[in-house]
């Protein structure tokens, strides 16, 4: 049964996604839920917690207010908290409860926004979808919002999309010296950093979740984009790198896991396809790579397995006579091994052995 | 007394039972208190099965997963379709569920199954559910376990009610007159004084917390009397109490001494003669050297260290101890007493809350502090602290005593707060 798991963690979810996305750039994310998702995220999704202020709080949401679809008390309890904190911006997310009794969150956004004269925005999650697509969503929601149009251009400026702790360790991303990166979306940023992203003229979505802003980007500002890591300085789109069948894969987030076959492509000759284990894909994969949603299907896609490069969680469901190669990655295994997340910007770390 | 909107109050002009006005909530990253995955692991062999959405099963997937514990932990996704379709919610339960039961190597004797807030929103026929998985499964004992945090503010936690179905599979067993059982809690018992009377008395003792097999679980059932030390505890005790028609004993650990002598001579225990007397003498001595040992040094109390954060900070306060702050959110019923006492005498002490949208942005107090739980730890910046959940199994004067010299202890040895707080349940064996 495709929803079932037996032994393989589900993904870290859209609400998550979207909060670790929006965790820097000052504003405060509201997560319209009665408990646990804060904890969840905070413990399991977000690296950062500890260390690094962010704004991002629960409603508390009890029963009584769910079921009457009381409002009133959210908006006056997001007031509150603006005034106190001060933050940039509000944005909201959705939780099962709200999703199931119909909350009108873009009326509530108009509403927050005339009350405390912040931007306000919502971020279509239900918990039920995984962290690419709340990721996504977050960048889209704030880009369309909050970015303004730029006469200002930087020469080859360039713009990094789709990049948090739930699929990157680093930022230490080396282009080639005609370029500067402009901004960042969003790990090791600022507000008024990602705010510069018109002023960029290419954007690299360097992950499933920033393709959906690097479109609108596209349209509203004219600004390309490709798709992938950038190698030795080298920005390149990695679906322009053909790649056959084989029964090499890489198990993962479609837009890394392509760009490190694309390497290993260009590097050894060698195909590996992925199997894209995250919800965003469309446009993301070669007819040799596959869409698998959820353990089982994973499971049935590696049976033939030669060589595996994936998160040590799916070494469970992966045959054993297949070279298993770990490459963890925090969205799925967490804590348990992140003191062992490669740089994914250097792929020699971590692909040896293939 | 109206409730505080800000963070913090202090004791003479906050309210009771709750301090603070509801609001949006923060989370602090400190994870030591256990969930309901811990709870329900407590069950030897018990397999446990949550269905829910993705965000809401990652946290209770990956906390089995820190706990080296997958092998006895499965999911069912639910997804948009399950709430459209008639039916679909009550399909997909009883469908994944036997699903994760086949692929399993070994059928388990017990599973506690997790719906969630979404089966309830959705009238799901909880009781059809378990009709059927009876019928497919009738050599395994389903414990009704939910994870429903919708009703935390309202009646009863999902913590407690776990609490209460893991003890509703307790059979009614032959009373064993010498067999005395700790129930409801997740620490086990140490540094008790009912644990030793019960062990001066020559009884069997077996505790809900520490049973190793299935079988020491079940024969918690030829209990003649229960004990129960943790409130979120009290429920199941007292429904096995009375289902299987047995006395039981509710007291928490108290840091009042008197209140002590009173819970053990009620008891009905044989106590030796100066036992009293010696553990009070005990107590007097060790919070002497504890207050010598950290002078004027300013203690923070928070309420995941022990049942009655307020009987501590009464007991330190009138020993000297220079207590500031206690970190909590609400105030349990039976510390009315304390508080009312604290509010006279000590007004000026400080009640935080741990979870106001003020927290995220702490400012620490400069200088040493020694903070008395995890989360008074971290909110005071402090590498000096007693880790400690749930009282750890104390209780009586040995207890008190013990507890003492924790914080003796934390005066002197720091500990690593980034590494030790952030880990979920402490006691159980973490991965990360």
């Amino acid at each position: 049964m495709k929803k079932t798991y037996r032994i393989l963690p589900v993904y870290t979810g859209d609400v998550s996604g979207a909060a670790s996305a929006l965790y820097e750039l000052g504003g405060m994310s509201v997560i319209h839920d009665p408990s646990g998702c804060n904890s969840t995220y905070n413990t399991h999704d977000e690296v950062r917690w500890f260390d690094q202020e962010s704004l991002i709080y629960i409603s508390g949401l009890n029963d009584i207010d769910a079921i009457t679809g009381n409002d009133d008390k959210f908006i006056k309890d997001i007031c509150y908290a603006a005034d106190k904190m001060k933050p940039l911006f509000i944005a909201l997310a959705n939780s099962p409860l709200p999703y199931l009794n119909g909350t009108d969150f873009r009326g509530i956004c108009k509403v927050l926004e005339e009350k405390t004269g912040l931007p306000c925005f919502y971020v279509n999650t239900n918990a039920m979808h995984d962290y690419s697509k709340g990721q996504s969503e977050a960048f889209l929601s704030f880009a369309k919002r909050m970015l303004k149009s730029s006469n200002k251009k930087v020469k080859n400026g360039v713009n990094i999309i789709g990049m948090t702790p739930l699929d990157f360790t680093s930022t230490d991303i080396y282009i080639s010296d005609s370029h500067e990166i402009v901004s960042n979306w969003a790990l090791n940023t600022s507000f008024e950093n990602v705010m510069r992203a018109a002023e960029a003229e290419l954007n690299v979505a360097v992950s499933s979740s920033g393709i959906a802003v690097c479109e609108y980007m596209k349209d509203a500002f004219g600004i390309p984009y490709v798709k992938g890591l950038p190698w030795n300085g080298k920005i390149q789109d990695y679906m322009d790198v053909q790649r056959s069948a084989s029964k090499n894969y890489i198990v993962g987030e479609p837009v890394v896991s392509g760009s490190i076959a694309a390497y290993i492509k260009q590097q050894t000759g060698i195909d590996y396809n992925v199997i894209a284990s995250t919800e965003i894909t469309d446009g993301l994969l070669l007819d040799c790579d596959k869409r698998c949603h959820g353990e089982e299907e994973i499971e049935e896609a590696l049976k033939d397995a030669e060589v595996i490069i994936a998160d040590p969680m799916v070494k469970y469901i992966a045959p054993q006579s297949a070279k298993f190669i770990e490459l963890p990655h925090f969205a799925m295994s967490g804590r348990l091994f992140r003191k062992q997340i490669p740089n994914l910007m250097n792929p020699e770390e971590y692909i040896h052995g293939t | 007394m109206p409730t505080s909107s800000d963070e913090k109050v202090r004791i003479g002009q906050a309210s009771f039972p709750k301090p603070f006005t509801n609001g949006l909530e923060f989370n602090a990253p400190v994870h030591g208190t256990w969930n309901i995955v811990h709870i329900g692991f407590r069950i030897p062999e018990a397999h446990q099965i949550y269905i829910c959405a993705d965000n809401c099963l990652r946290g209770v997937v990956m906390t089995a997963a820190e706990m080296g514990e997958l092998g006895r932990f499965s999911s069912v996704v639910l997804e948009e379709d399950d709430m459209t379709h008639s039916g679909r919610i009550e399909e997909t339960t009883i469908e994944g569920v036997t699903d994760c039961l086949n692929k399993l190597p070994k059928t388990p004797p017990v599973v506690i199954i997790f719906p969630v807030c979404v089966h309830k929103f959705m009238g799901c026929d909880i009781d059809f559910i378990y009709r059927e998985l009876g019928k497919r499964f009738p050599d395994v004992t389903f414990v009704r376990g939910f994870m429903d945090p919708v009703m935390q503010k309202r009646g009863t936690t999902p913590d407690q009610r776990l609490r209460k179905a893991m003890s509703d599979i307790i059979p009614d067993m032959e009373v064993n007159a010498d067999t005395v059982s700790f129930v409801g809690s997740d620490m086990p018992a140490n540094s008790n004084d009912f644990q030793t009377l019960l062990e001066l008395g020559g009884k069997t003792i077996r505790d809900t917390a520490a049973c190793k097999t299935l079988d020491e679980y079940l024969a918690i059932g030829e209990s003649s009397l229960f004990i129960c030390q943790y409130p979120a505890g009290l429920m199941a005790t007292k429904t096995i109490s009375k289902r299987l028609g047995r006395e039981f004993i509710y007291a928490p650990l108290s840091f009042n001494l008197e209140t002590v002598r009173e819970e053990l001579t009620a008891s009905g225990f044989a106590i030796p003669d100066g036992f009293i007397e010696n553990g009070i003498n005990a107590c007097s001595s060790e919070v002497e050297k504890l207050r010598d040992l950290i002078g004027d040094t300013p203690v923070a109390i928070d309420y995941t260290v022990a049942p009655k954060p307020l009987s501590l900070a009464r007991f330190l306060l009138d020993n000297g101890i220079n207590v500031k702050t206690v970190y909590l959110d609400v105030i349990d019923g039976s510390e009315e007493e304390d508080f009312n006492y604290l509010s006279s005498e000590y007004p000026e002490l400080v009640l935080h809350s741990t979870i106001h949208v003020g927290d995220r942005r702490l400012v620490r107090s400069e200088g040493k502090v020694l903070a008395v739980g995890q989360k008074a730890a971290w909110f005071e910046g402090t590498e000096y602290f007693v880790n400690m959940i749930e009282g750890g199994g104390l209780y009586g004067y040995a207890g008190i005593t013990e507890f003492i010299k924790h914080m003796e202890d934390a005066f002197v040895n720091a500990k690593d707060l980034r590494d030790i707080v952030p880990r979920k349940g402490l006691g159980c064996r973490s991965c990360i």
